[in-house]
């Protein structure tokens, strides 16, 4: 155990990408739209919506990738071996998620008090995704956080053991399985079906299903960790 | 004298290369090893699969009697530095403060010393760093972890004269405080005789020399008119026909012999004492 929590701390010397990076970031673009929407009118009677959340995804991507590139190698120097390397670094995704998270969460809590920071602004409460009780809102901001930062690390991966090629084929991989679902739907035509689904989906589920999808990423940067080499 | 790694038949085949041919030694415990050859001879290879780095394609590792591979015992007590050692984007004094935490033996004192001596910058981030002064972080750490096996890959890259010396003369030092085993890899064989107690001379893959340094080096004058380099002692009727010709018998020195054994692809086992005739 203390094996793992020393690679977390690793990662953590890295200040400036913890914290500057995905806080300070968000905090700019966020001032950038409160600016504008104290200035432009209301575009809807229901408030104004942003997508810039997607800002901090963005970064937890990069930081993900980050961890596979630059501190893989370092840790491999330290004595450290590839198992406990990662393990380390999801105990570290996990954490941190639940910590980020529970920031978005008060954060939106407070945006909806005070009715969108006075200017009707849906900063943090994006529409459908992010609404309903706070315990959900937490939850579906923990699985997307940790979901996305496990896509960078294992894309991290595959281009430290596959190159250039593998990461192109491993990009290539996603689109394929995207398009060929798609087909999938339009031949059947279960597209009346899938539309149904959505709309009747609880948000709680579908953050269930999204874990599961991050678990099955972990377990792919998992098995392709094993046989890297630096 | 008690082996502490021991290489058993290793082969390291890539893409239609053999990096490693059938390698087999062993390194003694508390002993300063040279591993010398010329480059893409297999040096890093054969440091990186000592460490767990990379995979053996037949043959094993054994490091205190356990496999290195993903085995946290036994890679705890290590600490490899490569020649060129990717860092995270951070500040060098934060690169050495992570390190400490993953070494119980850390060494602050002479952290601080080294980056003394090596006039470091502590906060100037690694990737800012002058290529000899990103040598120097990795030697720093290397020596300061005081891990019970040291590795060194041609640490020295980018270091001038005055800077190389420091580094051996503090590994010196310091090996003389606290013994461990430490397996050095370079070309710059003359600069390290001195400090080697053992050798192995690697050649495409295959071990050429494995000795005691002390058998294999010694240093000769300028080089005369005429000079050959004959593999294993000569007998008394041989050095007494050398003398009638008026042939000057020496051994050859560490360099000289690693520069032979390359060219020519002749082993020289442990019980053997090159020497040169020179005329």
């Amino acid at each position: 155990m203390t094996a793992l929590v020393k690679v977390a701390r690793l990662h953590l010397v890295d200040r400036f990408s913890y914290t500057w990076l995905v806080w300070g970031v968000l905090a700019f673009t966020f001032v950038i739209n409160l600016a504008i929407f104290a200035v432009v009118p209301l575009s809807q009677p229901s408030g104004n919506f942003t997508g810039a959340l997607v800002t901090i995804y963005i970064f937890m991507i990069v930081i993900g990738v980050q961890a596979a590139t630059r501190f893989l190698p370092f840790a491999l120097t330290l004595g450290v071996s590839r198992r406990t390397y990662y393990l380390g670094t999801v105990l570290l995704v996990v954490t941190l998620c639940a910590l980020y998270a529970a920031i978005l969460t008060a954060l939106w809590a407070l945006e909806g008090a005070t009715n969108g920071w006075g200017l009707q602004m849906h900063f943090f409460r994006v529409p459908w995704i992010l609404d309903g009780p706070w315990y959900q809102v937490l939850a579906t901001n923990g699985v997307l956080l940790g979901l996305v930062f496990l896509f960078g690390l294992w894309s991290g991966l595959i281009h430290r053991r596959f190159g250039l090629i593998g990461t192109v084929a491993f990009a290539a991989l996603w689109v394929v399985v995207g398009v060929g679902l798609v087909l999938l739907v339009t031949w059947r035509q279960w597209w009346p079906a899938v539309g149904s689904y959505l709309s009747e989906l609880n948000v709680l589920a579908a953050s269930g299903m999204l874990a599961l999808v991050a678990a099955a990423l972990a377990g792919g940067g998992y098995l392709t960790i094993r046989r890297i080499t630096v | 004298m008690t082996p502490i790694v021991q290489i058993d038949h290793l082969t390291r085949r890539y893409r239609g290369q053999l990096a490693l041919d059938d390698v087999s030694c062993e390194l003694q415990a508390d002993t300063v090893t040279g591993l010398l050859g010329r480059n893409g001879a297999g040096k890093s290879t054969l440091m990186r699969i000592l460490t767990g780095q990379e995979f053996p394609s037949s043959g094993s590792v054994l490091v205190d009697g356990e496999n290195p591979l993903e085995n946290d015992a036994v890679l705890r007590r290590m600490v490899f530095v490569k020649e060129s050692q990717v860092y995270p984007d951070i500040k060098v004094k934060r690169v050495l403060e992570a390190a400490s935490w993953f070494y119980p033996n850390w060494d602050a004192d002479l952290a601080a010393q080294l980056m003394d001596d090596f006039a470091l910058p502590p906060n100037r981030a690694v990737k800012k760093l002058s290529r000899g002064m990103h040598s120097a972080v990795g030697i720093v750490l290397g020596l300061s972890a005081r891990a019970e096996i040291t590795l060194f890959d041609e640490p020295y890259l980018g270091l001038d004269a005055v800077a190389r010396q420091i580094f051996y003369d503090r590994l010196l030092a310091d090996y003389a405080e606290h013994p461990r085993t430490i397996l050095l890899s370079t070309h710059l064989i003359d600069e390290v005789a001195d400090l080697l107690e053992h050798v192995l001379v690697i050649d495409r893959g295959r071990i050429v020399v494995d000795a005691a340094a002390r058998k294999v080096w010694h240093r000769t004058g300028i080089g005369s008119l005429a000079s050959a380099t004959v593999a294993g002692p000569l007998d008394d009727l041989a050095r007494a026909r050398a003398r009638d010709l008026g042939l000057e018998v020496a051994p050859v020195s560490l360099q000289e012999l690693v520069i032979r054994s390359a060219r020519f692809g002749t082993g020289i086992g442990t019980e053997q004492q090159p020497e040169r005739i020179s005329a």
